[in-house]
């Protein structure tokens, strides 16, 4: 298989402050059909993953990048006319709210159209024809009326239906889903999950699919990445991810994601909180809230330096882990550079 | 079409009311009619009975109020406002001059004053923070709290006493237009720079901005088909209220430039205690205020389809 996503040591940045990194050596690689999944909690940096891959960050935000290469071109190359033609073409994005990623002065159809006419260089009238089209595809009864709605008329899931049509419209290579399904009801859910599943397996795109929830992402990944305060730290085939976490914090988020209530009826809960990523040390993020690293009496190892992402025995070799504790085969004196990557 | 007829009703339900208070006025104020009329005509004289009376005889002023108002509205539906009580000319005569006059001042003050203010408004969203956003930010703030009274004498001073480029007053083509024009528009155009400015930002930030870039718009394509329309709903409402103000006339810059429109007749009218024309300027001032308001909901209407389109879900 081809990587149709490569993405090197991405590192964001609020300002020129160099110590405020909100993504840090950020590495993934999707291959051709392949759906990556990017899973972890609020606040960890994955929409701002997905803004900086489409090079959109807002205004403060500065991403830099060994590599950023999308179906063999090299976006920090391109330039903002490159870029448009990227956006939307070679790369479709979904977002969290869909409701609100439409604009209330425009028609359903409006929205729909314009990648058509952009990117399919069709006439307004076989714009018009193709839009239909596209909304029937993507399963909204009664095209031809949902074509002339506006955004407040739309339940949540036919607003991503809509989204999901615009963003096949320019018949991308990558489809970027930021939480696509979390605003929705679980029916609802189910019914995007399978419809992205499907367009996926038709039009033979790749995905990366950002999820808070493992549970949803079980269903649709290939392959799972955990992010935790802007680092990847564990990344894996997803069977085996799920399977066998290796990293603690992945260990932890599938015993949250199992709601099963402790000995004394608690669900498990992570203590304490993610720091924001200005109060990052140089050592593991993780560390403060770890048990495993307390249990293992590595307390001043994890806090003292970070390691790589290395192979930590789960299985298939390109199950990696960011973890002192899953493969303390990794020797702490490589640690003294924890921003270079393998 | 229905949200038009209702709006329509409301309309006419309004006017109608007005009508009646409006009507009342001069039995409002304490005094006999009559007299008030008569004072109007020929000064502050002894009133001779007979006059008193045949005055009440031509203006049907002894019969019952309702039965008057009903002559009054009758007339006034068949475009019939009675005489001024001074000059003794049909009011409506003089008031659709200076409704003329006043709602050319008006409209062209406040579309300079959008021409000006959208595009500074946006700019200063888009550069927000800048320096460039500080000076507009600044520069308007100060301007609104500029007079007219005080305005006017200056831009007399520069431009035509100084400079002898504009006449300093009158009516007539339109470079008389420009100082009143300027002097009027001030304001408003600090207000709508604002407006602009706020609404812009907040567009900026919305997230339907950030999904028609990601569809691969450029900027300045999503700014046009996604932003301004948004951005300019706020700054619709702001000039639709400024037209019903502006209407009214300016009393203070239509006496300073001699412009005969609403704000002078109005003025005058009061001073001279000419009840028709009173009543006849509040009305079709009212009327007009509740006009433009209407007209104003059917555009937002057009512009914005929540306000339009019944919230149906699925
Ligand atoms: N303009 C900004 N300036 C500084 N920090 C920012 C800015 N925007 C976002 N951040 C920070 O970036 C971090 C990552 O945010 P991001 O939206 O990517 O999180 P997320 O993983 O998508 O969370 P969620 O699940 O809530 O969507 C957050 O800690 C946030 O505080
Ligand atoms: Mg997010």
């Amino acid at each position: 298989m081809n990587a149709l996503l490569t993405v090197d040591n991405l590192t964001v940045r609020a300002g020129a402050d160099p110590a405020t990194r909100i993504l840090d050596g950020v590495s993934l690689t999707i291959h051709e059909g392949e759906v990556l999944a990017l899973v972890g909690e609020s606040g960890s940096g994955k929409s701002m993953t997905a803004l900086a891959l489409i090079r959109l960050l807002p205004a403060p935000l500065v991403a830099e990048a060994g590599a950023l290469t999308v179906a063999g071109e090299d976006l920090l190359a391109a330039g903002e006319r490159r870029m448009n033609a990227i956006r939307g073409g070679t790369i479709g994005m979904l977002f969290q709210q869909p409701k609100r990623m439409l604009d209330p002065t425009a028609t359903v159809g409006a929205h729909v159209a314009e990648p058509l006419r952009r990117f399919g260089r069709l006439s307004r009238a076989a714009a018009r024809r193709a839009t239909v089209e596209l909304l029937a595809d993507v399963g909204i009864p009664e095209p031809r009326r949902r074509a002339r709605a506006y955004a407040h008329q739309l339940s949540g899931g036919i607003a991503q239906r809509v989204m999901i049509a615009t963003a096949l419209a320019g018949q991308p290579r990558l489809l970027i889903a930021d939480e696509p399904t979390t605003a929705l009801d679980a029916t609802v859910e189910a019914q995007i999950l399978r419809l992205i599943a499907a367009k996926k397996a038709e039009l033979g795109m790749s995905v990366l699919f950002i999820s808070h929830d493992l549970r949803v992402v079980s269903a649709i990944a290939d392959r799972i990445a955990v992010m935790y305060a802007g680092r990847i730290v564990e990344q894996g085939p997803a069977a085996e991810l799920l399977a066998a976490p290796q990293h603690p914090y992945t260990r932890a988020l599938v015993e949250c994601s199992l709601l099963r209530p402790d000995e004394h009826g608690e669900l498990y809960a992570i203590p304490g909180h993610a720091g924001p990523a200005l109060s990052l040390t140089a050592g593991c993020r993780f560390q403060p809230r770890c048990a495993a690293s307390h249990a293992a009496r590595l307390e001043h190892q994890c806090a003292a330096a970070e390691p790589e992402l290395a192979f930590s025995g789960g299985g298939s070799a390109d199950h990696t882990t960011r973890c002192w504790v899953a493969s303390p085969q990794a020797a702490p004196s490589h640690a003294a550079q924890p921003k270079e990557q393998v | 079409m229905t949200f038009l007829v209702k709006r329509l009703m409301v309309l006419a339900v309004t006017l109608f009311v007005v009508s009646f208070v409006v009507f009342l006025i001069p039995y409002l104020t304490p005094g006999d009619p009559a007299r008030k009329i008569l004072r109007a005509r020929v000064g502050d004289l002894d009133a001779d009975p007979e006059a008193l009376a045949g005055l009440r005889e031509t203006y049907g002023l002894d019969r019952p109020l309702l039965v008057q108002y009903g002559d009054w509205l009758g007339g006034a539906l068949r475009g019939d406002l009675g005489l001024s009580y001074t000059s003794r000319t049909p009011v409506v005569d003089m008031l659709g001059g200076a409704l003329t006059v006043t709602a050319v001042l008006a409209i062209s003050t406040l579309l300079l004053a959008l021409l000006v203010a959208v595009p500074l408004g946006s700019l200063a969203a888009v550069r927000r923070g800048t320096p460039v956003d500080t000076a507009i930010t600044t520069v308007t703030q100060a301007f609104v709290a500029v007079p007219e009274y005080w305005l006017a004498p200056v831009l007399v001073l520069v431009f035509s006493l100084q400079l002898g480029v504009l006449p300093s007053a009158g009516w007539e083509g339109p470079a008389s237009m420009v100082l009143p024009c300027l002097t009027l528009a001030l304001r408003p155009m600090s207000y709508f720079t604002q407006v602009t400015r706020a609404s812009m930002i907040d567009v900026l930030g919305s997230p339907h901005i950030t999904a028609a870039r990601a569809r691969g718009l450029g900027f300045g394509a999503t700014m046009l088909r996604h932003g301004v329309r948004n951005a300019l709903l706020p700054v619709l409402t702001l000039f639709s209220l400024w037209l019903a103000g502006l209407l009214g006339g300016s009393v203070v810059v239509e006496v300073i430039f001699s412009i005969p429109g609403m704000g002078r007749l109005l003025y005058e009218s009061v001073v001279n205690n000419d009840v028709p024309a009173i009543q006849a300027g509040i009305v079709s001032l009212v009327g007009l205020a509740v006009l433009i308001t209407t007209l104003t909901d059917v555009v937002h209407a057009w512009v914005n389809p929540t306000v339009r389109a019944p919230h149906v879900s699925g």
